[in-house]
């Protein structure tokens, strides 16, 4: 144990002293964070202000959850200040002798309902006429979050993806290095193939972790602070904790199957081809997963969501956009663990025998049953 | 005591890489291992550091087949060299120190050390990346000695060194082998392996040709006559036994097995051919016994 924790410590240290990692994981937090508030920035106002001359206030329902914007009055001394006011932008409208209401090039419709309504208001009850507001009942499911889950579930598909990507390929170019370079040579008669190779998956798995924590972390941050988590579904924490679970049991996969190939190379420029099978197989996990965010109980994406490695990616995907019976994480986790344990079985195999043959690439056939 | 028994290595269907190769080496013996390319040597190498699996034979060391825990306690230095290229020297040093078994500080103070004594101490901080390839192959000597081992296995550890350098690391390998460590290195250089080793092995086609202490190898080979003559015309060897060289400014070296009958003939026909600046019998050289072996 004690080799697989230093080839893991120094996998660590060397990655997390370079500047591409550090830059790497600003970009990253910064791209995150930006996602995070694209709805916030694309979706209406939260509030306006309007603007009064010699008019009333006029009653607006008070601002609550995903509810009517709140309006700030601002008085004005005659309607040329007022108009002023409007064409320079410091309000979004005005409201001038509870008559007119006067804006610049065009109208909010959102405001502008909100104003009618207001002043309707203020009209009926003024003629003594009270009006009973109709009760709202859901039926059925929740359906209220069905968005913001969609939404969240579709950042973490873009994380997973992302580090999916970027880690098993790490450690393939880091085995070619080893085995292109013959230190894997000097390093075998010190340590056995397992500890190399547990080591490496570890300590690269240990730094996509740093980075999908970081990220987590930016993304929540960011969410609280701009108010968006306001909209968060209950159980959030649940499904976050989930997603790190899966990244390691989908990274464990495509870790040691990236070190079995790349242990079949001897240069690291012909490691992009080498993993093109486990690229192509990434993608079509992504594209699953993604599908998964808009369908999460669509047959496809409940199917997908227990064939590893697929499930890595969909079964998160599915239980952030909705309610997924427990079994169904269970079983599903269970078959990916037992997914996870033959091909760390089979990749350590063939890792064992590829990886002191160095020259010309070496094919799986040669390996299996060979001495 | 590393005793290397009966090694047999068959590469795909038909290519007998090592046959019954056998040798022993003591503690503190300094062992020279020679054969052309492609004799077995790396093989041979390979399969002491557990590179590779004999088909059939073994490696014993202290009396006990050789495990891993064993092999820990060896010094390697392959024929490809390999380092960490984006690692600090001192930092790389230190890493295979630790992978030895020796403690964080341990390591590090071995690989201090070893960086002064190899006089690399400006670069202790740069990437290896950066050194040239001088400086990188001292790394790499540095990486095989940094655990203070109990066996030195080097593969040609003097293939591209400067004299200077070449003095420097057999220094480095004797000092060892006073230290009671048994080294086996291989070499082309066999000036050098006779110079440095206390016994050779050669290897040839597989096979161990012979093998044993320098002294004893040179005397069970057969003495040698050693006539050197300068001002001779080439002709005057002809019709003697022997191999004859021609040297720079006409200085012609007749070398030939030593027979007593023989010997009264060859100088009386030098001396008739030219000027006898040397005549003796001695011990063949390593060069002499290793063509011969590998004829």
């Amino acid at each position: 144990m004690n080799g697989v924790l230093l080839v893991a410590g120094r996998e660590i240290r060397t990655r997390v002293r370079t500047k591409g990692f550090i830059i790497g994981l600003a970009v990253t937090v910064v791209l995150i964070a930006g996602i995070t508030l694209l709805p916030k920035l694309l979706g209406g106002a939260d509030s306006y202000t309007v603007g009064l001359v010699s008019s009333h206030r006029l009653r607006v329902p008070a601002a609550q959850e995903g509810g009517a914007p709140s309006i700030e009055w601002k008085e004005y001394a005659d309607e040329a200040a007022a108009r002023r006011a409007v064409l320079d932008e410091d309000v979004d409208a005005v409201l001038v002798g509870d008559t007119r209401v006067l804006s610049k090039g065009t109208f909010d419709e959102r405001l502008g309902l909100l104003l009618q309504s207001a002043h309707r208001e203020a009209q009926i009850s003024a003629a003594g006429v009270r009006i009973m507001p109709l009760s709202m009942e859901p039926i059925g499911a929740d359906a209220r979050y069905r968005e913001t889950r969609a939404n969240v579930a579709f950042v973490l598909v873009l994380i997973l993806f992302m580090l999916m990507v970027q880690t098993p390929t790490m450690v393939a170019m880091g085995v070619a290095e080893e085995k292109g370079s013959r230190i894997v040579e000097i390093l075998l008669t010190s340590v056995r193939p397992w500890q190399l190779l547990g080591g490496k998956v570890i300590g690269l798995g240990a730094i996509g972790l740093i980075s999908l924590v970081v990220v987590l972390a930016a993304g929540l941050t960011t969410a609280f602070a701009s108010g968006l988590a306001a909209d968060f579904p209950p159980g959030l924490a649940g499904i976050v904790a989930g997603v790190v679970v899966w990244f390691v049991l989908g990274y464990a996969f495509f870790a040691v199957l990236a070190a079995m190939l790349g242990s079949l190379v001897s240069r690291q420029e012909e490691v992009g081809p080498v993993l093109t099978p486990v690229t192509t197989t990434m993608f079509v996990v992504y594209g699953l997963a993604t599908y998964a965010t808009r369908e999460p109980t669509g047959l496809v994406s409940t199917i997908a969501s227990f064939v590893p490695p697929f499930s890595a990616m969909v079964m998160p995907v599915r239980a952030a956009a909705a309610d997924i019976p427990v079994w169904q994480v269970v079983i599903s986790t269970v078959v990916m663990a037992a997914a996870v344990a033959g091909m760390v079985r089979f990749a350590g195999y063939i890792y064992q025998r590829a990886v002191l043959r160095t020259g010309a690439r070496v094919r799986l056939r040669e390996v299996i049953g060979s001495r | 005591m590393l005793e290397i028994r009966d090694l047999g290595k068959t590469f795909g269907a038909a290519k007998r890489a090592l046959d019954g190769v056998s040798f022993t080496v003591r503690q503190g013996e300094m062992f020279g291992f020679v054969g052309a390319n492609g004799a077995g040597k790396t093989t041979t190498m390979r399969i002491v550091m557990g590179l590779l699996e004999a088909d059939e034979g073994e490696v014993r060391w202290k009396g006990g087949p050789l495990d891993l825990a064993g092999r820990r306690r060896f010094g390697y230095m392959p024929e490809e060299r390999g380092l960490y290229q984006k690692m600090k020297v001192a930092d790389q040093i230190a890493y295979f120190g630790r992978l030895h078994g020796l403690s964080p500080a341990a390591a590090r103070g071995a690989a201090d050390e070893l960086i002064e004594r190899l006089g690399l101490a400006e670069r202790a901080g740069d990437m290896v990346e950066a050194l040239s390839l001088g400086n990188q192959q001292r790394v790499q000597l540095a990486v095989a000695l940094v655990h203070d081992p109990d066996v030195l296995i080097l593969d040609e550890p003097f293939s591209g060194l400067d004299p200077l350098a070449v003095d420097a690391l057999a220094e480095v390998l004797r000092e060892r082998a006073r230290g009671g460590v048994p080294v086996i290195f291989s070499s082309h250089q066999l000036d050098l392996v006779e110079r440095l080793c206390d016994s050779v092995g050669i290897i040839s086609g597989g096979r161990m040709v012979a093998s044993g202490p320098v002294g004893e190898l040179r005397a069970s080979a057969g003495r040698r006559l050693r006539v050197v003559v300068a001002d001779a015309e080439p002709g005057w060897a002809d019709g003697l036994p022997g191999e004859l060289t021609v040297e720079s400014r006409g200085r012609q070296v007749l070398v030939a097995t030593d027979a007593t009958d023989e010997g009264q003939r060859i100088l009386h026909a030098a001396v008739r051919a030219g000027r006898v600046e040397h005549f003796g019998v001695e011990d063949p050289t390593l060069a002499e016994i290793f063509k011969e072996a590998v004829a």
